[in-house]
């Protein structure tokens, strides 16, 4: 072998080396949770501080949201199924803000446990369907989305 | 260096390319002194802008000195290649036998070495300034280890495509090249504030090892590819 | 088998393709936009929960879609361009870019009409719509690049080895935006299956997407005869036809 070829062949050694390191970084990455967001059962669990900022995951519980008829500020309650926390937000609520939708809000407790959010974001799923065809799913229990498991795992892995 | 005989192995290749460049940037001391002044000087601009406030500066801060170290090692890469294009020494080792992605990886290297180094030297300073929580500063310089020699590996594709391009090819470059660091910023960023958070940042930390080393092995042979343009061209 | 390749690299006959293929594509996109349009705006229904505003997929997707399918056609090209060196390939990306671009602009701005019903704002950094703006700037990147460097061939070259570095990048970029977005805005219900719709909605949306593609077969085609001229200025082919009145 030429010392041209050999070195030549040498690179492409390395190269394939650096693509197989890259691989096994990128399944370890996988591997290792990345956390989200707190859940109501750790904020009742005590593992935060009052007053730093941090995001809240949960599903609004049916029939706990209580308008303010003065001004934009909305109460409602958010679960794991587990625990409840109270929110307080003063603001606009997005659309598809509702009862038993999944929603994250960010902001910080104050000292009698309740969270004040500064932000509250929910997300449209991607079922796109006549507002019939969404009855007749409803009624025989079979509606995408709300069927989803909302368990007290916070935990995602992308 | 086309002077040094075939059988000269790789390593022995990117050490005496590695001496030769640090020896030519020690003499300039611009080129290494300019990028970590105009890195503290972005920082410091930052609580004039939005306030001193602790609560507010801590939030942002792993956001900032990311954004700013990717822009000091971006500006600082404009002339990575074009004093040689200038003065032959490119023509000369597109001309040899040597491996030109060999060349180019002792090139970044160096570069690396004098401007992004002094980057991670002043960035536990930075952090306190900006009221970064003292767990984060460990993985903030980690982040950026990783992360400026990835900025300067895919940072060189950019400046080897420009530098033919005269007046306006820093900013040219930085159009090219900035959306292509992006990943890096998303990781880097991600790592600080996961860290400063009390979160586990070790999955960020293994992507920007994944980047660094597709970088490493990628990017070299893209930009050899756009020197021999270059050097085609002029 | 040469000989074909031959033919097929040869200007005057792209040329005259170009030129027979143009008015094809542009009827057969008129047609599929104009029905596509029909049947999602009149025909179909509204949305169970998005209402009429979910009507701009009709629009959205489509453009979305074909902002990726004309950087992969431009990178393709460009990578055919620095092995083969065949000037054909270079024009076909160079053709492209543009088109692309505004594909990828028509899908930001009416990704921001949508996120004002649905989101409540014009604009929310949201994965999709981030990946695009970073690849707009990309297309902007390749076109900034290619102007900028004066001499044809170097440019070209340039500009190809750029295409081909971008979509090796393009996956990466969009991989970490997905990543910083589910960090930062959490969708609390993903579901893990395909998106679903409904065959009424379907129909329309895939109509679209065909014209769409079309579309850009039509300028492509359009773009890639004026490219053919410039490089062909001088040439006695091209004076003919200018002779002749038939550009």
């Amino acid at each position: 072998m030429t010392p041209k070829r050999k070195q030549r062949l040498m690179l492409v050694a390395l190269m394939l080396v650096g693509v197989s390191v890259a691989v096994v970084f990128l399944l370890k990455a996988f591997n290792s949770n990345i956390m989200l967001f707190k859940s109501p059962s750790d904020i009742v669990a005590g593992d935060i501080q009052e007053g730093s900022r941090f995001r809240i995951g949960g599903m609004v519980v049916e029939g706990s949201v209580k308008r303010n008829d003065t001004d934009l500020s909305v109460e409602f309650q958010l679960t794991d199924t587990a625990n409840k926390v109270p929110v307080t937000f003063t603001g606009i609520l997005p659309d598809l803000f509702s009862e038993g939708q999944g929603i994250v809000a960010m902001g910080s407790l104050n000292n009698s446990g309740t969270f004040v959010a500064s932000e509250v974001l929910a997300k449209h799923d991607e079922n796109y369907m006549p507002p019939e065809v969404a009855d007749a799913l409803k009624k025989a229990g079979k509606m995408p989305g709300t069927s989803v498991n909302y368990g007290g795992s916070t935990v995602v892995q992308p | 260096m086309d002077s040094l005989p075939l059988s000269t192995g790789l390593l022995a290749l990117f050490r005496s390319l590695l001496t030769r460049e640090l020896a030519v940037a020690i003499r300039s001391p611009g080129q290494w002194l300019n990028p970590i002044l105009f890195f503290i000087i972005v920082i410091t601009l930052f609580p004039l802008g939005v306030g001193p406030g602790p609560n507010t500066l801590s939030i942002i801060a792993p956001g900032i000195i990311w954004v700013s170290a990717l822009l000091s090692v971006m500006l600082s890469l404009q002339s990575l290649f074009y004093d040689d294009l200038h003065n032959g020494s490119l023509e000369q080792f597109v001309l040899s036998a040597q491996p030109l992605s060999v060349v180019v990886l002792a090139k970044v290297f160096a570069w690396w070495i004098l401007g992004g180094l002094p980057l991670l030297l002043v960035s536990p300073l930075l952090a306190i300034l900006m009221h970064l929580p003292a767990s984060a500063i460990p993985v903030l310089v980690l982040s950026l280890l990783l992360g400026t020699l990835t900025l300067i590996l895919v940072g060189a594709i950019g400046a080897a495509l420009t530098a033919t391009v005269g007046n306006g090819g820093g900013i040219l470059m930085s159009l090219l090249v900035l959306p292509l660091t992006v990943p890096v910023l998303i990781f880097g960023s991600g790592a600080v504030q996961a860290a400063a958070l009390q979160m586990p940042a070790g999955g960020h930390l293994s992507l920007l090892v994944a980047l660094l080393a597709l970088a490493l092995s990628l990017a070299p042979v893209a930009t050899a590819a756009a020197l021999r343009v270059a050097v085609s061209a002029s | 088998m040469f000989k074909w390749i031959h033919r097929f690299g040869s200007s005057p006959f792209v040329y005259r393709t170009a030129n027979w293929l143009a008015p094809v594509f542009g009827i057969g996109a008129a047609v599929c936009i104009l029905v596509g349009l029909y049947l999602g705006l009149v025909v179909a229904p509204a949305d169970y929960e998005q209402g009429d505003s979910y009507r701009i997929i009709f629009v959205h997707v489509p453009s979305a879609w074909m902002s990726m399918f004309v950087y992969m056609v431009m990178a393709t090209s460009s990578a055919v361009f620095l092995i083969w060196r065949m000037k054909l390939a270079d024009i076909v990306a160079w053709a492209s870019a543009p088109i692309g671009a505004s594909f990828t602009l028509i899908a930001l701005l009416t990704g921001a009409f949508w996120g004002k019903p649905m989101w409540g704002t014009y604009w929310i950094w949201d994965a999709r719509l981030t990946s695009e703006l970073l690849l707009l700037f990309i297309y902007l990147g390749y076109m900034a690049l290619r102007s900028s460097i004066e001499q044809p061939q170097t440019a070209a070259r340039a500009a190809a080895i750029l295409a081909v570095v971008g979509v090796v990048n393009i996956p990466i970029i969009h991989f970490s935006v997905e990543w910083w977005n589910t960090l930062h805005q959490p969708a609390t219900i993903t579901k893990l299956d395909k998106p679903s719709m409904h065959i009424s909605m379907l129909r329309p949306l895939l109509l679209m997407v065909a014209g769409f593609q079309l579309l850009y077969f039509h300028q492509l085609m359009v773009r890639v005869k004026t490219g053919i001229l410039q490089r062909e200025a001088r040439t006695a082919w091209v004076a003919e036809l200018v002779a002749d009145n038939r550009v």
